[in-house]
């Protein structure tokens, strides 16, 4: 018997030309509670991925209770007492929850091909009750429910098949306190089981709690591991974010500073099942942060802004123009900008090419006498976009999908900046990009500032909403539930207090 | 600046088959390929085809299709032509053809914007209930004759001008307005047009717009070439212009591999197969039709290959399912 429930040694893996594991060497002891620790993007859920057979990896060993471990599929992982809770949802909408429970082995319930539903049940129920997890209903659909639900359903999921190492990518985030305690008991009960956990949360309070090990990842590489007992938050947050940017990172001052001058004014705005009458206003020159829970409704904010979603009440006045925002165009025409969350799939040509890519939103700017594009304006655009940004490339003929997450980036938030903005919307602007071009986006966002357009900052990241923001509105259940202005009471504890 | 183009094999797929078909049935023709006869005949035969595939060039670049141009030459002909005889103004056929093709597009569009009906379901429905009611009208009314104060549009001349300002003018908006751009961007993805502001739903309604409105155009030529109606006018003219737009190297999902200049190629790509099977006298056999289909699976076929890199995604990047899950974080 080895002292390892899980060791690995060099291990590489490539997205294209994203280097996302680094050469990594990770062990894992048994009865250990490891914490898995990292900004965006640096390769936590990736390497998550690998160990529960999502992803094959490119080079490197692993092994599983002292052997040689490379499995094919989640399944695969299971047999060998590997399961996973998934970072993003990973259940099947339209099925019900208690065929959830048991997706991908449903064989074990039919004879002759029939499934044995109230078996399944039944033994689906047992899983829950098992580990003192509250039942939910389990004929209903899944997708008609709260995430939160769907988060137990996943977990029951990953514990019905028993494992040894069980993996909890970001699962608390979306978990309420009570569920959060018995989630917690959970772990526990693995350690004196003599099972091991996995942690990945960004609340590094909670991290240092619960687990005996974090291991802090960097750009794909692992910095360090530390023992939680003798280990402080402020020791773990200098290792993620590294020395070389502690300094200018963020805004540096802590007073909010903005014109007098109202640019949007939102009032009651109310979208079925997404927002609850959401009233605010930016000024000019203020970033106006945005935070909550997944499901507090800050990403519709920024498209129901935007007009992409229908409201059924309240109005979005764009005073600076005098328009109401009720369509995409109108936005558009009337020098609003937004940067959506999803890069690849809702702001990006991806095969498109880069030229295309910056001139989309400016070509009204651009047209001539009878509509007229003239081509040399269009490639001067964004020969001079490229140029301004350092966006890596072989030239602007070539296509999105070759570059790396973090110039495309820069195409998705500079082309906004080609234009004369009033107000501009970006959804999680940092979203899997780098460190360096992170820092790069701030100081855009500073500059934006600096020229007086209006910013609304909605982001998943706590600390950056803090780092930018001059106000923080904090969202719940679709409902603004707290407005914070900076240097009044600015920090994490109270942020995620009202969160919760 | 970094700004060395380069010329991607994809592009150069349209051109090559072009040139290569030409020099193919030059030789086998023994060089009458090439007489001043045989262009003119190449150009005629060509125009009704690009002038209709000018449209669709439109709808194909925001990844959508329209099969009911075939039909819509049919039903614009017989009432326009019809209207001018029982008005007995000649001239009123050409705003007349102009309107109905304008008609049918606008209803295509809005059905295919508004109901979301997808254009390929929606154009085929279109395609066999329309030719119903040209052919019940048909037998009423039967066939009509260019009328005597219009005999001008059928020299030639008078055609081959008409064509090329048509063509210049597409040309132009195509691939120097926005309306242009914005149907290539709804083509490479329609959630990211609608995310950045473009009216996408007024561009489908467009698209279709002008797809019937070049169809009814077409429809001019395609009397002024024969004279007058015939019961079989537009038949089968929808899937000559998807094989021709697709021939020149258009993807079926549109976007900016939509462009006018492989319109034009395409057109001519074909009209040369079929005036050159013509030409070393196999135009009767039924050979020359699988021939013809024989070339378009063959050129199809290169086209999907050369865009293989550009499409898909390597090896080495996930799936897009796995990227949808966002693998970095």
């Amino acid at each position: 018997m080895a002292e390892n429930i899980l060791e690995i040694r060099g291990l590489n893996k490539h997205f294209g030309p994203t280097h996302a594991n680094k050469n990594v060497d990770f062990t894992v002891k048994k009865g250990e509670i490891h914490g898995l620790i990292g900004e965006n993007g640096s390769g936590k859920s990736t390497l998550l991925s690998q160990i529960a057979g999502l992803y094959r990896r490119d080079s490197g060993e692993m092994f599983v209770d002292g052997v040689p471990y490379d499995p094919a599929n989640p399944i695969d992982a299971n047999r060998h007492g590997i399961s996973m809770v998934m970072q993003e949802l990973g259940v099947v909408g339209n099925l019900p929850a208690g065929v959830n429970v048991f997706l991908g082995r449903t064989g074990q319930f039919s004879r002759f091909g029939i499934v044995n539903m109230r078996k399944m049940r039944r033994e689906a129920q047992a899983q829950f009750e098992k580990w003192d997890l509250d039942v939910p209903p389990l004929n209903q659909m899944t997708d008609g429910m709260m995430i939160e639900s769907r988060k137990m359903i996943e977990l029951a999921r990953a514990l019905s098949v028993d494992p040894q190492l069980l993996l909890l990518d970001e699962v608390t985030q979306s978990l309420s306190l009570n569920n959060r305690r018995k989630l917690y008991e959970l772990i526990r009960k693995f350690k004196d089981m003599g099972r091991s956990v996995i942690v990945i949360t960004h609340d590094i309070e909670e991290m240092v709690e619960i687990t005996d090990t974090i291991t802090v990842l960097r750009d794909g590489a692992v910095i360090g591991s530390v023992n939680s007992q003798e280990t402080s938050p402020d020791e773990i947050r200098m290792m993620m974010v590294g020395r070389e940017i502690s300094g200018d990172y963020y805004r540096a001052d802590m007073t909010p500073t903005y014109g007098e001058n109202v640019v949007l004014e939102v009032s009651d705005l109310t979208v079925p099942h997404e927002l609850e009458e959401v009233s605010f206003t930016v000024h000019e020159g203020e970033i106006l942060g945005f935070c909550g829970l997944s499901d507090s409704g800050i990403h519709a904010v920024g498209r129901a802004v935007y007009g992409l979603s229908k409201p059924t009440r309240g109005r979005v006045f764009l005073k600076a123009n005098g328009v109401e925002l009720t369509s995409p165009t109108t936005a558009l025409n009337n020098n609003v900008g937004y940067v959506p969350k999803d890069r690849d799939n809702e702001a990006l040509m991806i095969r498109a090419s880069i030229r295309d890519n910056f001139c989309l939103p400016s070509l009204t700017e651009l047209k001539g006498p009878v509509g007229y594009l003239r081509p040399g304006k269009l490639k001067k655009l964004a020969a001079d976009m490229v140029d301004s940004l350092s966006v890596k490339c072989t030239g602007i003929a070539q296509t999105m999908d070759a570059l790396s997450g973090g110039n495309k980036q820069k195409v998705n938030f500079g082309r906004w900046l080609a234009k004369d903005l009033k107000l501009l919307i970006l959804d999680c602007p940092t979203r899997g990009v780098d460190v360096g071009v992170k820092a790069y986006i701030y100081s855009l966002m500073n500059e934006a500032k600096a020229k007086g357009i209006a910013t609304i900052l909605i982001s998943d990241e706590l600390t950056e909403v803090l780092g930018m923001a001059d106000r923080l509105l904090v969202m719940k259940d679709g409902r603004v539930t707290r407005t914070i202005s900076r240097g009044e009471d600015f920090t994490e504890q109270t942020v995620i207090g009202v969160m919760i | 600046m970094k700004n060395r183009k380069k010329i991607k094999v994809s592009e150069i797929v349209p051109f090559a088959a072009f040139v290569v078909l030409f020099v193919f049935f030059t030789i086998v023709s023994k060089g009458r390929m090439v007489s001043a006869y045989s262009l003119k005949m190449l150009l005629e035969q060509s125009i009704l085809t690009i002038v209709t595939a000018c449209g669709v060039l439109f709808v194909v670049a925001q990844g959508s299709i329209d099969l009911s141009v075939g039909v819509n030459v049919a039903m614009s002909g017989v009432i326009g032509m019809h209207i001018a005889a029982v008005t007995g103004v000649g001239w009123l056929m050409v705003p007349c053809c102009m309107l109905v093709g304008l008609l049918i597009g606008l209803l295509n569009g809005f059905l295919v914007s508004k109901c979301h009906v997808p254009s390929f379901t929606l154009s085929i429905a279109m395609l066999i209930g329309l030719r119903g009611i040209v052919n019940y009208i048909q037998t009423i009314i039967g066939i009509e004759y260019v009328p005597a104060s219009m005999q001008f549009i059928t020299g030639s001349a008078c055609r081959i001008i008409a064509f090329v300002v048509i063509a210049l003018i597409v040309a132009f908006v195509f691939e120097f307005t926005r309306v242009g751009r914005y149907s290539q961007a709804i083509g490479e993805n329609e959630t990211t047009a609608r995310f950045v502001g473009v009216p996408v739903s007024r561009m489908k309604i467009l698209a279709f717009a002008l797809s019937g409105l070049l169809a009814g155009i077409g429809a001019v030529f395609s009397v002024a070439t024969v004279g007058g109606t015939t019961m079989t006018m537009g038949a089968f003219l929808e899937m000559k212009v998807a094989m021709a737009i697709f021939f020149g190297g258009v993807l079926v999902t549109g976007g900016s591999s939509a462009r006018f200049y492989k319109v034009l190629l395409g057109s001519l790509s074909i009209t040369v197969i079929v005036y050159g099977l013509s030409l070393i006298g196999m135009s009767d056999s039924q050979i020359s039709e699988s021939v013809e289909g024989g070339l378009l699976l063959v050129i199809l076929f290169i086209t999907i290959l050369t865009n293989r890199g550009k499409k898909g995604w390597t090896k080495d990047e996930p799936e897009p399912a796995a990227r949808l899950k966002n693998p970095t974080e």
